[in-house]
């Protein structure tokens, strides 16, 4: 499904470049449940922000279903992110001014443009997650799990082929941190949904199915969990 | 296009739903000071102009004037001149006059005024002199000995103390005349009139026979001027080329035309104020609807960078920036209308006063009502689009990092 191969992305300070990744290959089958993992600036963030194709890499493919992302125009891009991809931010990145379910509905509405089919789908979204008793709170009357939990309604709620987080229980304590897990773990278990996921903790990768970790920018391991 | 502004409307509903009420408050009311800025003065100015123009047709020029040719001092065989402009359809009456300078006295008061002979049935539809007497009588056809005096050379008008006067003449009162040629006459006070406008009433009025024979031109058939009105307004010059295509050969202006200098002059300054005052009105407005969204922006920098990164399109964002602008002046533009007419009917009631005579009040313009709400409403279009262009023009991860 997926296709990484010899992935580079450099950055330039002054007169340094700092080779945040280093060349990176690795396939991705439908509906595995990835843990990337690594220490701090071992480079899982670039790596992820890369296949979320919120940045771009300095060298090498990344190719969803033989398609080459590279050589898409940014507006395509863009389009591919809204309608592919879903992305789960480590600080749950809602709108404070807008409802659970405005929050959700958003995404469908600029895909769709219905505004029955997008309120549907965000109902169907927040389900998934636990939270069709919440649609009209506002984040500030929502606890972290529970806002956690609209951040990923709202990246599953077009039904992306590939799920991305970033760190989503960063900000969590471990109690909640599991609760936001199980909802992973239910999407890929119930919809088999593809999972890619970054973390730092150990502990997470009992809900995964495979672990890729990083180190200066490079795999240094690649092991499936059965 | 479509999905834009959808999600753009969604996203400044919440906004403005969820938003600070008391800083929306605040804004709206500064827009609606600015948009009533921008039509308050301009609706005194027209109320002054109408004054202007109120005086300049009322008394001094009607619809159109017709004046002795360069060099000429008056207009010869006049009676031929009212006929042939009689004849016009379009014109409701006509009234021929003469002017002189002269100096009146009373006891020991001495005052210059302009005199003006005309013939009293002729003004009737003319102009507002048979109307505006407050003292005394309007002259008749055989006032021959009498005199017409305006409120503020005769010392009763308020605000009269501010110009040389003749000290509170009555109502039958003889008062002597000595013409600029020279000729001594001694007339009673027939009536004193008061207009709206005191240039009016710095003037001193006798029949046109009297002026006649006091210049020596009896029977002559000569006149300064010949004042015209006409049905309908606006339709000046086309009156004006139909007296000259009957045929008469003096020198024929509509009141437009010799109004011009006299009202340009008037308006020149506080026309330029008029103009600072709103240049300056509307770069508060767009800097204030521009600060509020720019600051708005860049404490939503990193949720914007992230809602492009989930996949919302620039455009959108900067739709929703642009319908909050929007809302934020159609609101301070309603606000700003109440207070305007709240205002007008103030100073309808209670007009401003100038020189204690002037009283003015607002006049509506349309036109430019209409005018400042498009100047109002792209104002703020453009002043919300600038910013949100600018954060969604950034790079999406320097948006997410918040730098």
């Amino acid at each position: 499904m997926i296709q990484v191969k010899n992935l580079k992305r450099y950055y330039k300070t002054g007169d340094v470049i700092i080779k945040a990744l280093n060349g990176v290959s690795f396939n991705v089958e439908k509906g595995e449940f990835i843990a990337i993992m690594g220490a701090s600036g071992s480079g899982k963030t670039t790596l992820l922000r890369i296949l979320g194709l919120i940045d771009h890499q300095t060298k090498g493919d990344y190719l969803i279903k033989e398609l080459n992302l590279k050589i898409l125009p940014e507006e395509q891009r863009r389009y591919y992110r809204l309608t592919q991809l879903g992305y789960v931010f480590q600080d749950y990145a809602l709108i404070n001014e807008m409802t659970a379910l405005e929050n959700v509905s958003i995404l469908s509405l600029m895909a769709d443009g219905s505004k029955k089919e997008s309120i549907e789908t965000a109902h169907e979204a927040l389900k998934k997650v636990g939270l069709d008793g919440m649609v009209n709170r506002i984040p500030d009357k929502l606890s972290g799990g529970e806002k956690q939990r609209v951040a990923i309604a709202r990246a599953i709620a077009k039904k992306p082929n590939i799920l991305f987080a970033d760190e989503p229980c960063a900000n969590l304590d471990s109690k909640t941190s599991e609760q936001v897990l199980n909802v992973f773990k239910d999407l890929n278990e119930k919809y088999n949904q593809t999972i890619i996921m970054v973390t730092h903790e150990k502990w997470h990768t009992k809900f995964v199915s495979r672990i890729i970790t990083l180190k200066d920018g490079l795999i240094i391991s690649d092991k499936k969990i059965k | 296009m479509l999905n834009d502004l959808k999600v753009g409307f969604l996203s400044a509903k919440s906004s403005i739903k969820r938003g600070n009420k008391k800083t929306s408050f605040f804004i709206i009311f500064v827009l609606a000071l600015i948009f009533m800025n921008l039509i308050f003065l301009p609706s005194l100015i027209n109320g002054m102009m109408g004054l202007f123009v109120g005086f300049v047709q009322d008394y001094t020029y009607g619809n159109i004037v017709v004046e002795p040719v360069e060099e000429k001092i008056y207009i010869e065989n006049v009676d031929n001149v009212l006929k042939k402009i009689r004849s016009v359809t379009e014109v409701t009456g006509v009234a021929k006059r003469i002017e002189a300078g002269a100096s009146l006295r009373y006891k020991q008061n001495v005052v210059g005024a302009n005199i003006i002979g005309l013939i009293p049935k002729e003004e009737v539809g003319v102009s507002q002199y048979p109307n505006i007497v407050k003292y005394g009588e309007f002259l008749g056809e055989l006032s021959r000995d009498e005199i017409l005096l305006g409120s503020m050379i005769a010392g009763v008008g308020t605000g009269s103390e501010i110009y040389d006067n003749l000290g509170e003449v009555k109502v039958g009162s003889l008062i002597n005349v000595t013409y600029s040629n020279g000729v001594e006459r001694t007339y009673k006070v027939k009536g004193i009139h008061e207009g709206t406008f005191e240039l009016t009433d710095l003037n001193a009025i006798v029949h046109f026979k009297e002026l006649e024979s006091v210049l020596g031109i009896e029977g002559e058939q000569k006149a300064t001027s010949v004042v015209v009105r006409i049905a309908n307004e606006g339709e000046e010059a086309y009156v004006k080329d139909k007296i000259i295509d009957v045929g008469v050969k003096e020198d024929v202006f509509t009141w437009q035309e010799k109004a011009e200098t006299l009202v340009k002059q008037a308006l020149q300054s506080i026309g330029s104020i008029d103009t600072m005052s709103k240049i300056v009105s509307l770069i508060v407005g767009a800097s204030l609807i521009f600060i509020i969204i720019y600051i708005n922006t860049l404490n939503r920098k990193k949720e914007i960078g992230i809602l492009r990164a989930v996949g919302v399109s620039p455009n959108s964002i900067r739709i929703s920036y642009i319908f909050i602008s929007l809302f934020y002046v159609s609101l301070g533009i309603f606000l700003g209308l109440i207070m305007f007419f709240g205002l007008v009917f103030y100073f309808t009631s209670n007009p401003i006063v100038f020189y204690e005579t002037l009283k003015i009040v607002p006049k509506v313009d349309f036109i430019l009502l209409i005018k400042s709400i498009l100047i109002m409403v792209g104002m703020s279009v453009v002043a919300g689009f600038i910013p949100a262009w600018f954060v969604t023009r950034q790079d999406m991860l320097e948006a997410i990092w918040g730098r």
